[in-house]
């Protein structure tokens, strides 16, 4: 998969707004592979709702989206199930980690699932973002900004065209916001892919293609 | 185990399960019990073994409390017996329209006479030697086969009461009798020939083709409509047969219909209980739905983290339909096992009962077993299948 498109594209709920204004909404935009984007957006714009489209659990909005010109509203059960193993990751704002797993098997879950990364990769990551000693810690029992580093290591252990990263360092010290944009820009660099980074406020300080307001 | 499985068995209710457990069990069992109980015990009834044996059924019209109904079939009501599927073949009773009087003596000495009648029925449904069951048109001799009852009758009440001596079956087929025929202006004096002795037919038989002559003769204008009906019957015990019979409201002999009342007894009652155990077996399926219902429902979040990571609705689906797989099988073995166990059970008491009776197979019973456990699998299957793409559209 090489480009995400959206022609006039904007969620139903906005559809009585007039004064709709962003960079994203109602335009023609396009995200190509192998780019870095940052979609700023205050909160209440939609950013979430984006995300959601995009990957394919919400079909709740106007215009077109289309994967390689393919509209994406014809995409089967089965083709979306591909797309999430294969060429779409997503890291969720509100995570949708698993509490009643530890940290490893809420990583090893969806490794499996794609057999991607060796276990001893996945303990480096661990290792570099500083959570090691939480490899078998019930995930309940962890911090949020803890929890976030796991839910990034999840959505990397997997081969994508498009990463989407919302809200990816929200709790994250700038010293760990900083480790994990490194690790998440060398796997994206190495896969080659696209990444979407959205953010409210504090976001990654990168190199980005392309700034949008949401 | 699996990292699925530890996250959905979360919120599994044991209790739950085994009251599906228990409930599917019981109906399972309560069904093929009913089942094999009926195969085991048919044979007692039913003509194979012989226990009971009567391929003849005798028919005749129920006579009313005024005597006043036609008690003859008609054309249409014999072609309606023969096409029933219980029926082999069919033969009417012709009775004599004349009248016959007959007397018994030893050497040309008359010493008991009656007024008496004959009946014929087709000649293959004479169960004694028919060597000598012929009569030929213009001869004086006349074959007669009488009741074995009617010798009994004789022997032990007549001839006991009277000081006279008791008559074997040889003796009386040397007995002298004429027989006098009178109807339509004429009388014919004739000699009989008791030529034999049937337990099957409780009348006093002459050939058809006397029977035949002798009515075209004596009584040419008499309406000669069959008025009782022999049947040979596929299978005496058939339960159709009494249902015909009390539709249509006819008489048969009881003792041969006992066994077919006993059979459809049995078939009504195996019926019935297997009908508790199949509401068993659904109210257990529901049992089983609510709780895989219910905890579909509280594991939603994860089901739906699960699809949104990547998981097919298939493999999301596997272990909840593996689990009540696994618990039909299991139901189905230990049904299957404690079926086989009861059997052995009051398969030893109908033996006491019954030495000759054979062993029929379990094969029907799991055979039924398995037809059940595939039933309710798919159907579990497919229910936990719905309720996880019901997830995956939100």
């Amino acid at each position: 998969m090489n480009t995400i498109r959206l022609e006039h594209t904007f969620p139903e709920v906005f559809a009585n707004r007039s004064d709709l204004s962003s960079e994203v909404w109602q335009q023609d935009i396009t995200f190509q592979k192998g780019h870095l984007y940052l979609v700023e957006a205050s909160s209440g714009t939609g950013k979430s709702s984006l995300c959601s489209f995009l990957y394919g659990y919400r079909h709740d909005y106007q215009g077109i989206i289309t994967f390689d010109g393919q509209n994406i509203r014809n995409l089967k059960v089965a083709d979306w199930t591909r797309l999430r193993q294969r060429h779409l990751s997503l890291m969720w704002q509100e995570l949708r980690l698993f509490p009643e797993l530890t940290a490893m098997e809420n990583v090893l879950i969806k490794n499996r699932l794609t057999g991607f990364k060796a276990k001893k990769d996945i303990r480096r990551w661990f290792d570099e973002l500083g959570i090691a000693d939480k490899e078998n810690a019930r995930l309940g029992q962890m911090s949020f900004g803890q929890q976030q580093r796991v839910a990034m290591m999840r959505a990397l252990v997997q081969p994508f065209d498009f990463l989407m990263v919302d809200e990816p360092i929200s709790h994250l010290d700038d010293q760990n916001a900083r480790t994990m944009a490194d690790i998440m820009m060398e796997e994206a660099t190495r896969q080659g892919a696209g990444v979407i980074v959205t953010s409210i406020g504090k976001h990654i300080d990168m190199n980005y293609d392309q700034i949008l307001k949401l | 185990m699996t990292l699925i499985w530890k996250l959905l068995r979360q919120h599994i209710s044991a209790l739950q399960l085994l009251g599906f457990f228990v409930a599917n069990l019981l109906g399972m069992l309560i069904v093929l019990l009913a089942l094999q109980f009926y195969r085991d015990v048919r044979p007692i009834f039913s003509q194979e073994d012989g226990i009971i044996n009567n391929d003849y059924l005798i028919l005749s019209k129920r006579i009313s409390t005024m005597g006043l109904a036609s008690t003859s079939f008609s054309e249409r009501e014999l072609d309606d017996i023969r096409s029933q599927s219980f029926t082999k073949s069919i033969g009417a009773f012709t009775a004599s329209q004349y009248k016959v009087a007959c007397s018994m003596g030893i050497e040309g000495v008359a010493n008991f006479g009656t007024q008496m009648y004959f009946e014929s029925v087709p000649d293959q449904f004479v169960d004694t030697d028919r060597s000598q069951w012929h009569y030929q048109e213009g001869s004086d001799l006349v074959p007669i086969i009488l009741p074995r009852s009617y010798l009994a009758i004789y022997n032990f009440g007549f001839a006991q009461s009277r000081s006279l001596p008791k008559l074997s079956e040889s003796v009386i087929s040397m007995l002298d009798m004429v027989v006098v025929l009178r109807g339509n202006g004429q009388e014919r004096r004739m000699r009989g020939k008791i030529v034999g002795f049937t337990n099957r037919l409780q009348t006093i038989l002459v050939p058809e083709s006397f029977m035949k002559w002798s009515n075209s003769q004596f009584a040419p204008e008499s309406d000669t409509a069959p008025t009782r009906l022999i049947v040979e019957v596929n299978n005496p015990t058939d339960e159709r047969i009494t249902q015909y019979v009390q539709e249509h409201g006819l008489d048969i002999d009881e003792d041969k219909l006992k066994a077919g009342k006993t059979t459809y007894f049995l078939k009504v009652m195996s019926g019935i209980v297997m009908g508790v155990g199949l509401l068993i077996s659904a109210l257990s399926f529901f049992i089983l739905m609510l709780s895989i219902y219910l905890l579909v429902q509280k594991n939603t979040q994860k089901l739906q983290n699960l699809l949104l990571i990547g998981y097919s609705p298939l493999r999301v689906s596997l272990p909840y339909q593996l689990l009540t797989i696994g618990m039909n099988a299991l139901v189905l073995v230990l049904a299957l096992g404690l079926l086989w166990w009861l059997r052995g059970y009051y398969m030893n008491l109908l033996w006491a009962m019954f030495p000759t009776i054979q062993e029929t197979s379990m094969w029907p019973a799991l055979a039924l077993g398995v037809v059940l456990f595939l039933i309710v699998s798919v159907l579990n299957a497919i229910a936990v299948r719905r309720k996880v793409m019901a997830i995956w559209h939100g």
